[in-house]
């Protein structure tokens, strides 16, 4: 046998040998964990249900228990700040909004995840932290430079329309990101097939008070003008600019989607919204990417619309702005943990490349590169795709400001503009209510103390803050 | 050894026990009423009093659960005052009374109603009253979800049949829980419905516990049945219309999964109570401080309000007696 025999013949015998090694051997320290339980605290979403399906195999391999507790979405952040603030480590792990990021970490209720990533006793040689979209992990995870939480999905923030619906009305929907996909077209469109005594209303819109301080958005942001983009809430010295024409029109044009909603309509959620739609009594409604699979295209619980759908963005405004949002879920490690490592072994299997690609048949969302370019992604969510580059160049994780006091902004937002739906004040008097009472919330967080230098920095806008290379935070 | 013979041969007390019991013991009737009592006093001091004493020192800092960072200042009254001058705070409050007003009224009107009726001996009376108790034994979570259900735009029982008979009328669908004064009103309808077999419950207990002499001697005297009513029952009743109310207006006044359920304290904020204001202070917001001094404004309410019962039904009591 000559040498170039043997070197292919040792080559083809290490390749076999490393295709039937495991994909992640454990290391030493890792297997020092079986046996221990950890508990997870996680909202009842469709996301989480299809991690959910993984917590046995990640059992079997490691040892590790996972105990979950389900709450509904519309407690979890009551039950985990709670639970957060009690300090008895109950739950090893949390799920973190991305809006609820800063309020957590600045309180010091989560642990800092960087150490546990460079640990190579702990964390799989392959997991490959720069595999995440820069724009996901900054905007998810990393508070004052530091990552606190490892994103498990994240996704823009969108409309979904029956193209069958709109092919019998006799025109077609335009594509993702498609310039004509404006406003105006959406109102048009809408109008066009609006038809309720035939059980089909124009836009199954989600204008609830506790709602429209998330589903509003998307036209407060289309509303602006290049001019303006950055200041849609703040300006530069934090005072509150919502009260302005812009704001004003928005509201009126989230007002006039009315006209395609059942008069009963002023409480509608997200359930009412989507069951309508899901029933196919609704051309369009509003959607979040993580929600597609599980909200509108598995054909065994939408057999009425799964198939038939059409996903675009939120719709441009005049001047051609987008809503550049994105909402994501993350997992952070409790500060009182007593179990930190095992909880971290777990988060770094689940979020793992393999996890996450093989996750997305059940409906979970990308948020590395490699799932966004996996076959998987393209086969069971081939919506997924189609917003890569936006997700990369387009988003900005402040779309919301990411401050203690967005809870109590939303809230203000979601009032007020419910209260121009039923028709108690105008939308100018919504707006000016608007700014008065952020205005307060921000003075009773203290950003009006004269001569205050520690105020924090205003991230979005300059969004290459965002787009470090994620093994570059703290 | 037999039981007697380990009786007889049990250790002698030691002086120091002999002490304990002489100075604890039944011997001492003035300490050991408190030794009985010490178990409950602990309890309610666990449970009650310090609590209470908490929440006023917390209402009297600045604390905020989500921003543990912030140094705990004592800011004194500011919180009441800053309540005091909030227009939600005042919406809140004008929207519990009329809430509590409403619904203990119809309550107790209903209650006794009933009560009367199954005063009589029908047929399936027992029957009756067991499916009257109904929505009382339903935890309130589960009563605020069906109904919930019950209005649910477009598919629920209510929207569907209602709304069918509206429609038909001319009158186009009623918005159960999207217009402010009719989300108002079903909610009150809801707590009505839960809450009137309370009222037919103690007041019945109230009506079986009234002697018949009186109404035996209206019946010789010739009375009407309205003349009984108002001059017998209504005043011998009074004890149990009092805990009745009393019970009820509180936990009216109180009322939260019922709004949270079903509307959320919307649409607007048309069917915000203070409960519902509170949850949000202090557990949207996390302002404990807040949340706190609004507590205790709730519990200071409540007591004026029983005060002010417990004075007019005594008074009147006194005056029938």
């Amino acid at each position: 046998m000559n040498i170039v025999k043997l070197s292919a013949a040792t080559a083809a015998g290490l390749s076999l040998l490393l295709l039937a090694l495991p994909a992640h051997a454990q290391t030493e320290a890792q297997k020092a964990l079986a046996g221990k339980t950890v508990h997870f605290l996680a909202p009842s979403m469709p996301q989480f249900a299809a991690l959910a399906k993984f917590f046995p195999e990640f059992e079997e391999k490691y040892g590790i228990k996972i105990v979950v507790d389900e709450v509904p979405f519309e407690n979890y952040r009551q039950k985990s700040l709670v639970e957060m603030q009690q300090g008895t480590g109950t739950y090893d792990f949390f799920a973190v909004d991305v809006m609820w990021l800063a309020e957590y970490a600045a309180a010091g209720f989560l642990e800092p995840l960087m150490p546990y990533v460079k640990n190579g006793d702990l964390t799989d040689a392959d997991y490959d932290i720069d595999d995440f979209l820069p724009r996901v992990i900054s905007g998810t995870g990393v508070f004052n430079d530091t990552l606190y939480t490892l994103p498990i999905g994240a996704g823009p923030v969108g409309t979904t329309f029956r193209a069958d619906v709109a092919e019998k009305a006799g025109f077609k929907l335009p594509e993702r990101f498609s310039p004509e996909f404006t406003t105006k077209y959406m109102y048009d469109a809408a109008k066009k097939v609006n038809n309720p005594e035939s059980n089909m209303i124009g836009f199954a819109n989600i204008p609830g008070r506790w709602f429209w301080g998330v589903t509003y958005l998307p036209y407060l942001f289309a509303f602006q003008t290049p001019e303006t983009k950055g200041d849609e809430y703040v300006d530069k010295d934090w005072k509150i600019t919502i009260n302005n024409e812009r704001t004003i029109a928005s509201i009126d044009y989230f007002l006039s989607l009315k006209e395609f909603m059942p008069a009963d309509s002023a409480n509608w959620g997200i359930g009412e919204a989507t069951a309508v739609y899901q029933a196919g009594n609704a051309f369009g409604t509003w959607n979040y990417q993580d929600f597609v699979k599980g909200f509108f295209e598995d054909p065994e619980t939408q057999a009425k619309v799964a198939g038939k759908n059409v996903h675009l963005h939120t719709p441009a405004g005049p001047s051609g702005v987008i809503d550049p949002w994105f909402g994501a879920w993350s997992l952070g490690v409790s500060k009182d943990s007593k179990n930190k490592e095992a909880a971290w072994t777990f988060m770094q299997w689940v979020t793992s490349k393999d996890v996450q690609e093989r996750a997305t048949q059940y409906g979970a969302g990308p948020s590395r590169h490699s799932t966004y370019k996996s076959e998987t992604l393209a086969k069971y969510q081939p919506w997924w795709p189609g917003v890569y580059d936006f997700m990369l160049k387009e988003t900005n994780p402040d779309e919301r400001v990411r401050v203690p006091e967005w809870a109590e902004i939303s809230d203000i937002m979601g009032e007020e503009g419910n209260r121009v739906w039923i028709g108690e004040i105008d939308s100018k008097t919504a707006a000016a209510n608007m700014e008065k009472r952020m205005t307060d919330a921000m003075r009773k967080g203290g950003y009006y103390i004269p001569g205050r230098n520690d105020l924090p920095k205003q991230q979005w806008r300059d969004l290459t803050y965002y787009d470090r290379l994620p093994s570059e935070w703290n | 050894m037999s039981i007697s013979e380990r009786t007889t041969t049990a250790p002698p007390m030691t002086l120091g026990q002999r002490g304990i019991l002489s100075r604890f013991g039944p011997s001492n009737r003035a300490v050991f009423p408190w030794v009985l009592m010490a178990p409950t006093l602990i309890i309610l001091f666990a449970i009650g009093i310090y609590p209470f004493l908490y929440s006023l020192y917390i209402a009297s800092h600045n604390v905020i659960l989500s921003k543990p960072y912030l140094p705990r200042i004592f800011v004194g009254l500011y919180q009441y005052q800053a309540l005091i001058q909030d227009p939600e705070f005042w919406h809140a409050l004008r929207k519990t009374l009329i809430f509590t007003v409403q619904a203990v009224f119809i309550e107790f009107w209903l209650g006794l109603g009933l009560a009367l009726l199954f005063q009589r001996q029908l047929a399936g009376i027992t029957f009756m009253r067991v499916f009257i108790l109904i929505p009382m034994i339903l935890p309130p979570l589960v009563a605020a979800l069906i109904w919930r259900y019950m209005f649910y735009p477009g598919a629920g029982l209510m929207t569907y049949y209602v709304g069918g008979i509206t429609r038909a009328l001319g009158f186009g669908e009623i918005p159960f829980l999207s217009d402010p004064a009719v989300a108002f009103q079903t909610l009150v309808f809801v707590d009505v419905w839960e809450w009137t077999p309370f009222m037919f419950l103690m007041l019945s207990a109230g009506l079986a516990s009234i002697p018949r002499q009186p109404y035996e001697a209206a019946e010789i005297d010739g009375a009407s049945s309205w003349r009984v009513f108002w001059t017998i029952t209504m005043p011998l009743l009074r004890p149990a219309i009092l805990i009745a109310v009393i019970i009820r207006t509180m936990d009216a006044f109180r009322t939260y999964e019922l709004i949270v359920i079903m509307t959320r304290g919307g649409p607007g904020n048309a069917t915000t109570t203070l409960n519902v204001f509170l949850t949000k202070t202090g557990l949207e917001f996390f302002d404990a401080s807040k949340a706190a001094a609004l507590s205790l404004i709730m519990m200071m309410i409540i007591i004026v309000m029983s005060f002010v019962f417990i004075r007019v039904f005594r008074s009147k009591t006194e005056v029938a007696e």
